[in-house]
């Protein structure tokens, strides 16, 4: 009984670390976009998905992966094929209509604020890094910016 | 009660394995996290869109020697800042992805004919990565008829980056830039902007 109650006092520190793990990280925005990294734990040798949080800074927009225009740059993820995490395809959430002050009648597909992308993976059992790049454009309520490369790197564990 | 303490101790000893392994563990992906978060791309700070005062992060050019370029117009000829020489140029850095940048186009073609008495010239440079036939498509759209020029991607390099469009440069008949904005203005500001240049 005594070596019991030593064990469980012993390793409630080890079950406290590990949900260190699991909280949020914090993350202050930099710039117009920013990736919002979390450690995420999904079922291994399983077809599952993962979410990738994004965050769009107040005041901005970018093309959603969709665009009403052809000549708009459509925010796409690419990511380096892993042969033991494989991503099969990547979901992304409708836009929402914007129109710039100048010219109301036009309306766009655009992302702003928080949005999430949905990638589904199969990965083989233990710790994987996901390794891609957020392509975007990105305007405010009067200049565009070129398009830009946001890295991102997936953390996660299969179990 | 001897066997025990040695169960007892090699229970606290592995459990104590753990723990650091847990610690380690999570101390390892959180710098791997903090790493990921570093290489985030820092983008520009929203400007003063339209400011004549260039942010922080535009460089000021103004009261500088105009940068000179030689760059491929629309139907593959060859045009230099030279060519205009002791004539007031703006020099207009577009994309056609960018709405702002072309609501202003039809206001530069107006006051390029109405100050073509004035000698003002206008040169619009596409920061495009697309067909030729595509800027012609959106530039005919437009209605601009002043020249089109396709960037070297070195031009814009010379100018500041030009990490805002529209950016627009105002150069004096001495080659100096007089006015620089970033962003949409009001049509005012522009015409205001180029009387300082053909009035010199």
């Amino acid at each position: 009984m005594r070596f019991l109650l030593a064990m469980i006092l012993l390793a409630l520190p080890v079950a406290q670390a590990q949900q260190i793990e699991g909280a949020p990280a914090v993350n202050k925005p930099k710039g117009h976009v920013v990736y919002v990294p979390e450690g995420q734990v999904i079922a291994a040798n399983k077809a599952t998905t993962l979410v990738l949080h994004f965050s769009v800074e107040e005041g901005f927009h970018i093309n959603s992966h969709t665009p009403r225009s052809a000549s708009l740059i459509p925010t796409k993820l690419a990511v380096q094929d892993d042969p033991t995490a494989n991503v099969r395809t990547v979901d992304f959430p409708k836009g929402h209509d914007y129109s710039f002050a100048f010219d109301p009648k036009e309306k766009l597909d655009v992302y702003t604020g928080d949005f999430a992308l949905t990638l589904h993976v199969t990965a083989k059992p233990g710790e994987h890094t996901i390794k891609g790049a957020l392509h975007y454009q990105a305007c405010d309520s009067a200049a565009c910016y070129p398009p830009r490369l946001l890295p991102v790197e997936v953390l996660f564990t299969a179990k | 009660m001897k066997r025990n303490v040695v169960v007892l101790a090699v229970i606290v000893l592995f459990v104590a394995g753990l723990f650091w392994a847990g610690v380690h563990n999570v101390r390892r992906r959180h710098a791997e996290e903090a790493r990921v978060r570093n290489q985030q791309i820092t983008l520009i700070p929203d400007g003063k869109s339209g400011s004549q005062a260039p942010d922080d992060d535009v460089p000021d050019l103004r009261g500088k020697q105009a940068a000179g370029f030689t760059l491929a117009n629309l139907d593959g000829k060859k045009v230099s800042l030279a060519d205009y020489k002791g004539r007031p140029v703006m020099v207009n850095f577009w994309a056609t992805w960018c709405a702002p940048c072309k609501v202003e186009m039809p206001w530069f073609e107006e006051f390029n004919k109405k100050y073509a008495g004035q000698n003002l010239a206008i040169l619009g440079i596409t920061e495009d990565a697309v067909s030729k036939e595509e800027v012609q498509k959106a530039v005919s759209k437009t209605g601009v008829t002043y020249p089109i020029l396709l960037t070297d991607n070195k031009v814009d390099t010379a100018y500041g980056a030009v990490n805002y469009l529209p950016s627009t440069f105002y150069i004096g008949r001495d080659g100096t830039i007089v006015a620089q904005t970033a962003g949409l203005g009001s049509k005012d500001d522009v015409e205001a902007t180029i009387k300082k240049i053909v009035g010199q």
